[in-house]
């Protein structure tokens, strides 16, 4: 028998499902679904809709490059990785500029779970573990 | 000086490439070494992710939403929401021969104070097993210096012999005889310039054991100078569960390095039902659904791909196994015991009653057997116990028998000393293996009779005196067994006269 967590897990599962429109989370269809959860309280909607914001924090994600910096980047540049990520993944991606000064130099994109490292600090942290 | 440079450069053209795409995810909860992770959605079954503090894990359970990891390392630093990442690789360990001598953990670390391995090769833990058109028959011997064994339950080079029975009846002990012989072999072997001859080296897992087992296991393997010939790999029962369940395939890892190279090796579980708990600690802790015992449905596969990696093959070395089950009470018809039975190529039951009666060791003829059989033994072991395992047999049947009535025929009475002759023959102490050459010899006294006329209780002295008298003596007339490997009738007089020699000067 399935946990109250699990049973949880696939209720909001099943809301994210309504929340999407041809493959992107649709701003009305996730009002929709809020209303749904505040008019027919699930029994642990705490559980339910922590579980509904992960996926869909996790599917927007995928949508948007952020781009932590050290240096200056102009909008060109960001420009121009929001469309190598956008052919990358066949998807449109939006890029948003995050200024990181612990990266020392250089940049990190972070597209959903991928992330793309060309950073001192990660050049340096690669060196730590080799040696 | 230049090659100190080029590695600089090298290390410098590795670090400047132009990025570095990983894919991450981030631990969600951890809880008794198994973490469930959000993201990593590209990782694959069985890949090595990266933790903080360079802790690995390895991905087993792959779901919708989460990925489930077992941690191999120290996890009190790990906390929720920590970036782990994907390495694209699979979980690897040191192999070679400059693992022998040598105490590793299951990730192949050194654990034993002696320094770094530097190893040229590394293997994945989880391979897959020969298949059969690369396997070859079994029909080489290997002796485990056990006459019980050599003799009755042969085991052959690329054979799984299971060892089972209670605890405290003896398993490891016949595993670590087993490991001694074979470096004293290799000694006598390497040291005649044989071109012919192919060593074995051990290799023995300890799964679940306690430290103080390991390090007197260790000292018994130095003491007799086998350790050279041994690789020991570590995870005792205070290791985590990750590593108890991951030993097994690091010892076949590096067991598969010397049969891949066309050497033979011998590799030593022990013991498999510990293994079996704690897969089962990490199975229920994933939430995998729980079978009979509460064990996961894999259970039997757990086993089976593990002990299938142990073979023959064609044109290289072999690989030979020898995993240990404890049982609960004697019973072999237990979960585990039947599955590791019904994989195995046979098995040695060891019995408590035996053990206390004091027959050491105490192998229980009737519920032992190899599948191998006469294909995995020299000639001249053939020539002097091809019936033994049948008459000892018979032997414990008719002694049980017996029991219930007084009035015994002379011919069953016969049987029975015969029978008790022969158990008390078989004694033998731990950590003391015997060549074959004098196992045949002293079967072959037993054959001719020469142990009839003596006193059963004096029976043990006897033999000791018969292979003191063969060890000092006649030392030629063994070297002539070990190279003929057979007894021929200009040998069987030999025999027969230095037994009749030493019968005079025993019975003197």
């Amino acid at each position: 028998m399935a946990s109250h967590a699990k049973i949880a897990e696939l209720f909001a599962r099943q809301l994210f499902k309504l929340s999407m429109v041809g493959g992107a989370v649709s701003p009305e269809q996730v009002a929709g679904v809020l209303e749904y959860v505040e008019k027919h309280r699930p029994a642990n909607p705490v559980v339910v809709l922590k579980a509904y914001h992960r996926f869909v924090a996790a599917e927007l994600a995928k949508s948007e490059a952020v781009v932590e910096h050290a240096g200056a980047v102009n909008d060109a540049m960001l420009a121009a990785i929001a469309a190598a990520m956008t052919r990358q993944y066949g998807r449109p991606v939006v890029a948003t500029a995050k200024p990181s000064a612990a990266l020392i130099a250089g940049l990190r994109v972070r597209v959903g779970d991928d992330v793309y490292e060309s950073s001192v600090a990660g050049q340096l942290a690669a060196l730590a573990s080799a040696v | 000086m230049s090659t100190v440079l080029e590695q600089i450069e090298q290390q410098i053209a590795k670090l400047s490439s132009k990025g570095v795409k990983k894919n991450t995810g981030n631990i969600r909860t951890i809880a008794d070494g198994v973490a469930k992770i959000d993201g990593l959605s590209d990782v694959m079954y069985n890949e090595m992710v990266q933790f903080p503090g360079n802790a690995i894990g390895i991905a087993l359970n792959l779901e919708e939403d989460e990925v489930g990891c077992v941690i191999l390392g120290d996890i009190s630093n790990l906390k929720e929401g920590d970036e782990v990442t994907t390495t694209g690789r699979l979980l690897s360990v040191p192999v070679g021969k400059v693992l022998l001598g040598r105490t590793v953990d299951a990730l192949g670390n050194p654990v034993d104070g002696k320094g770094p391995i530097d190893a040229k090769e590394f293997y994945p833990v989880e391979r897959i097993a020969p298949g059969v058109v690369v396997r070859k028959s079994v029909s080489q011997a290997l002796f485990t210096g056990i006459m019980a064994i050599d003799s009755m339950i042969p085991i052959g080079r690329g054979q799984r012999e299971l060892i089972i029975g209670d605890r405290g009846t003896g398993k490891t002990t016949i595993t670590i005889d087993t490991i001694i012989n074979q470096a004293r072999i290799n000694r006598v072997g390497l040291a005649s310039g044989d071109p012919k001859f192919r060593p074995v080296y051990s290799i023995y897992v300890a799964v679940g054991q306690k430290n103080s087992n390991i390090a007197r296991t260790i000292t018994a393997l130095e003491a007799a100078g086998a350790l050279e010939f041994t690789t020991i790999v570590a995870a005792p029962a205070a290791d985590n569960p990750a590593n108890l369940y991951l030993a097994p395939y690091s010892g076949a890892a590096m067991g598969e390095w010397f049969m891949e190279n066309g050497m033979d090796a011998l590799i030593v579980y022990d013991d498999l039902s510990k293994h079996a708990v704690a897969y089962r600690q990490i199975s229920l802790i994933l939430k995998r659904p729980s079978g009979r015992e509460a064990y996961p449905g894999d259970v039997f596969y757990l086993h089976s791909r593990l002990l299938e990696r142990a073979a023959r093959l064609e044109g290289k070395g072999s690989l030979t196994a020898l995993p240990i089950i404890e049982t609960l009470a004697g019973d072999v018809s237990a979960y585990i015991s039947t599955n590791v039975i019904s994989i195995t190529d046979g098995q040695i039951f060891l019995e408590t009653d035996l053990f206390n009666q004091g027959i050491r060791p105490a192998i229980s003829v009737g519920l032992s057997v190899s599948r191998v059989g006469s294909a995995a033994q020299i000639k001249a072991t053939k020539q002097v116990g091809g019936k033994l395992k049948g008459e000892l047999a018979q032997f414990r049947e008719l002694a049980a028998f017996a029991q219930f009535g007084s009035d015994l025929d002379a011919k069953t009475k016969a049987q029975l000393d015969r029978g008790n002759r022969i158990v008390e023959l078989f004694k033998q102490p731990a950590f003391s293996p015997l060549p074959i050459e004098l196992q045949v010899a002293v079967l072959f006294a037993m054959q001719k009779g020469f142990f009839e006329s003596i006193d059963i209780r004096k029976v043990v002295d006897a033999a000791a005196s018969l292979k003191s008298f063969f060890t000092t003596r006649k030392d030629a007339l063994l070297v002539e067994i070990r190279t003929k490997g057979a007894l021929d009738a200009e040998l069987e007089a030999k025999l027969q006269a230095a037994c009749d020699e030493w019968k005079s000067s025993f019975a003197a």
